[in-house]
């Protein structure tokens, strides 16, 4: 017995001593993003620096999505983990922990939560429970489809990478700023494409685009779901279809993942137009970096507005 | 009229000398005026850049990250909070190494995840009760997939549940759970799983302690509501009883660096489980591996397979072993949010040494038992959206020998399962069993009576309050 726990404790300092000695060769930092906007900010900071790979795909829903082994295999050799918060991709913590990659848990430097700071909208201020369907109880979690936050979630991005390379710190920055003032142009060729349709009504599916809404002025009027996560009923459908045609409200925005033939049978019966634009980065062909992905949305409402 | 004379002389006389005086006031209020303006214009200047400078300084905190829990004095120099901080043109973090692991060190700041008032962990509850009915000699013998509980409508499983993050290197998690065990017994409330996992080893390796639902197979690691089949799948409920198996102890598992994805585990526990080991002790303890592999097959399709190994002793202290392979495959295109074809399976081998007595119950002899069994299963959603992607159809065929009596059993059942929501479910389902011998290790027939042809209907209500941990693949 006591020649076990000697050989065990031998092994355990040699498993140890082996583990100080870790040399990490690679040049670029390995970098996993929960979603694949938060992918494209990255890449937006970190440039030649990183290697960036992302767990969802462009067309998943990222609410729910299943803690497969290969999104693990992923993680296992990051040195970082970026995560949107707000309770949107709580499964990728089943994804670290399933990797076995300290870089990456709860608590590590590597671990990047995009979220740390940014003005939250819809943050619930009564008391919630699940009769209210899948409700975020930290707020509105898509907040990466407001070309507006991407100052702060960049900001974010940059101190993480930072934090594990620090010598690289001047050339993040440098690359952060170019991108926001690349950001900064586009963002007033939106505002001037928008700016005819300030203040105009549009229903969505999932309730997904209110940052998107809320910086161009638009007015989100309903949802198609009553309730997030739970398909409506015909009664809410008969509401939400005479309301559209009370305050005229032209356009349904709707997510490629959400049910698409329900968003067009609402749209015919209220007289308004469909309107499915990419909820992430690559999901359409042409919106894979983050200013193409806004630039694309913008243009296809406004196409839908007119 | 002299009068009126007067008074507009000395009115005119009054406005002629008056004239230069109004001039020179007009002059000092141009001049107050213009003082006045210069000192507005100063103050609109001094208020102009104190606001640019409280917008620039908003600006500044909105796009830097917020502060967490105060800062607590540093531990030891390039820490802060419990967590490594680089410091400039240090290596990259490796994590912690032995030394850092058996010091003493604080909390770290977990409430940066959660806001005020609310734990520092999750906690759910989940209720799951079965009702099922079958024929009358079937409940007599007990000889029902609930064997003791036939023609009963009851609480299965309700389970308190808390996990979350110890510190920076380890999580837990806690599940106390209570059930009806027998028709006429009080509900008991045991300890099902309490078990601190060490996050941080080195090698991607990770070490479990406490008391565990094995990583055995497909379901057994899986808590009876979270199991895709409203009763156990036989071959599980034969080999390992109707717990399945649970046992106390370390179990480590190692994710080598590959491209694609293997884990590797291995156990030592104590033996607890009655109905194929049993010898309880750790001198002589019940040690178990599993190497589980998963490959994407395309974008949609994905498959998982797995070998197992549980070789322990009975009380009887003879060898038994156990040895376990497993499958699952999903398929989940585009648009369904939940796989729309899932497909199980499990095929076991017991391996033990049993001692077995003559038909007058003499003679202890001991004697070699190989056995085994299996279950497949598949289940399909054929609706990505609206009312009727809540229906689910699936079924579930066993077979399986006893591993010590001689004999075997066979059965077949077609389930439908309603989900109002994710957190809501209802499944009917149906079972016919057929067994070539009468005893299982239930004994079921020994107070007369078949129980070889079952035929059993089953209703299950499942649900989840609060908080529940994701489950992998």
């Amino acid at each position: 017995m006591r020649r076990i726990l000697l050989f065990m404790l031998a092994a355990a300092a040699v498993w140890g001593s082996l583990d100080v000695s870790v040399v990490r060769a690679a040049d670029k930092l390995r970098v996993v993003a929960s979603i694949t906007d938060l992918k494209a900010l990255t890449e937006a900071v970190g440039g030649a620096l990183v290697e960036v790979d992302s767990l969802a795909r462009s067309t998943q829903n990222a609410h729910d999505l299943e803690a497969r082994p290969s999104l693990m295999i992923k993680v296992r050799r990051a040195d970082a983990l970026v995560l949107n918060g707000l309770d949107l991709d709580d499964w990728a913590d089943v994804v670290a922990q399933g990797a076995n990659n300290p870089n990456v848990i709860v608590g590590a430097p590597g671990r990047i939560d995009a979220s740390r700071g940014i003005l939250v909208l819809e943050v619930p201020r009564t008391r919630i429970d699940r009769s209210m369907g899948d409700v975020h109880p930290s707020g509105n979690p898509h907040y990466t489809l407001d070309p507006g936050m991407a100052a702060p979630v960049t900001q974010n991005i940059l101190e993480g990478l930072a934090r594990l390379a620090p010598q690289h710190r001047a050339a993040f920055e440098r690359n952060r700023q170019q991108f926001l003032a690349r950001l900064d142009e586009a963002m007033s060729r939106w505002n001037k494409l928008l700016e005819p349709y300030k203040g105009a009504p549009v229903i969505v599916n999932h309730n997904m685009w209110v940052y998107f809404l809320t910086r161009f002025g638009l007015t989100q009027a309903g949802s198609i779901e009553e309730r997030p996560g739970i398909p409506p009923g015909p009664s809410h459908l008969v509401k939400l279809v005479n309301q559209m045609k009370e305050n005229r409200v032209k356009v349904i925005v709707a997510e490629p993942w959400g049910d698409l033939k329900l968003v067009q049978r609402v749209a015919q019966e209220a007289g308004a137009q469909p309107a499915v634009l990419a909820s992430s980065v690559g999901a359409f062909k042409g919106t894979d970096t983050y200013i193409d992905w806004v630039d694309s949305n913008v243009k296809m409402l406004a196409q839908a507005l007119k | 009229m002299r009068a009126l004379l007067t008074l507009t002389l000395v009115l005119g006389l009054v406005a002629v000398g008056a004239a230069p005086a109004r001039a020179q006031d007009a002059e000092a209020l141009r001049r107050e005026m213009e003082q006045m303006r210069k000192q507005f214009e100063a103050m609109q200047e001094q208020y102009k850049k104190t606001m640019e400078n409280m917008t620039d300084r908003i600006q500044r905190l909105e796009t830097q990250p917020q502060p967490t829990a105060a800062p607590p004095t540093p531990a030891t120099p390039g820490r802060e909070n419990g967590l490594v901080q680089a410091a400039p043109g240090s290596p990259p973090y490796t994590g912690p190494s032995p030394l850092d692991l058996v010091k003493p060190r604080e909390p770290f700041a977990l409430y940066e995840r959660r806001g005020a008032g609310q734990l520092l962990f999750d906690m759910g509850v989940t209720g799951d009760f079965i009702g099922n009915l079958t024929q009358s000699n079937v409940e007599k013998n007990q000889g029902g997939s609930f064997s003791g509980l036939e023609n009963l409508f009851f609480p299965r499983e309700v389970e308190l549940s808390f996990f979350g993050q110890i510190d920076p290197y380890a999580r837990a998690e806690v599940r106390v759970e209570t059930g009806k065990d027998s028709r006429g017994g009080d509900l008991t409330v045991n300890l099902a799983e309490a078990h601190l996992t060490l996050m941080t080893l080195p090698f991607g390796t990770q070490l479990r302690m406490g008391r565990v639902r094995n990583r055995f197979g497909l379901l057994n690691e899986l808590h009876s509501h979270d199991r895709p089949f409203i009763d156990d799948p036989n071959v599980l409920v034969q080999f390992f009883g109707r717990e399945g198996l649970r046992e106390s102890g370390f179990e480590a598992t190692w994710v080598p660096d590959l491209p694609f994805y293997v884990q590797l585990l291995g156990g030592v526990f104590n033996g607890e489980n009655e109905v194929a080991f049993g010898r309880n002790t750790l001198r002589h303890p019940l040690a178990t591996g599993r190497l589980r592999t998963f490959f994407d097959l395309g974008d949609f399709g994905a498959i998982q397979l797995g070998s197992s190994i549980a070789a322990g002793q009975t009380p009887e202290q003879k060898q038994s072993n156990i040895i376990g392979f497993d499958m699952k495959y999903k398929y989940t295109p585009t648009g369904w949010q939940r796989a729309l074809f899932t497909a199980y399976g499990e095929y076991l081998i017991s391996l033990r040494r049993a001692l077995v007595s003559d038909s007058d119950g003499n003679n202890n002899e001991e004697r070699r038992r190989d056995r085994q069994g299996f279950y497949v299963g598949a289940d399909v959603r054929p609706f990505a959206h609206g009312e009727l992607s809540k229906w689910l159809l699936g079924f579930r065929y066993d077979w399986t020998q006893y591993p010590v009596n001689p004999g075997q059993e066979w059965a077949v059942g077609p389930f439908i399962a309603y989900y109002p929501s994710e957190f809501l479910r209802f499944r009917l389902g149906y079972k016919h069993t057929e067994r070539t011998n009468c005893c299982s290790y239930f004994n079921f027939a020994d107070n007369g009576g078949s129980a070889r042809r079952v035929d059993e209907l089953f209703l299950q209500a499942t649900f989840i309050l609060g908080a529940h941990p994701t489950h992998p693949f």
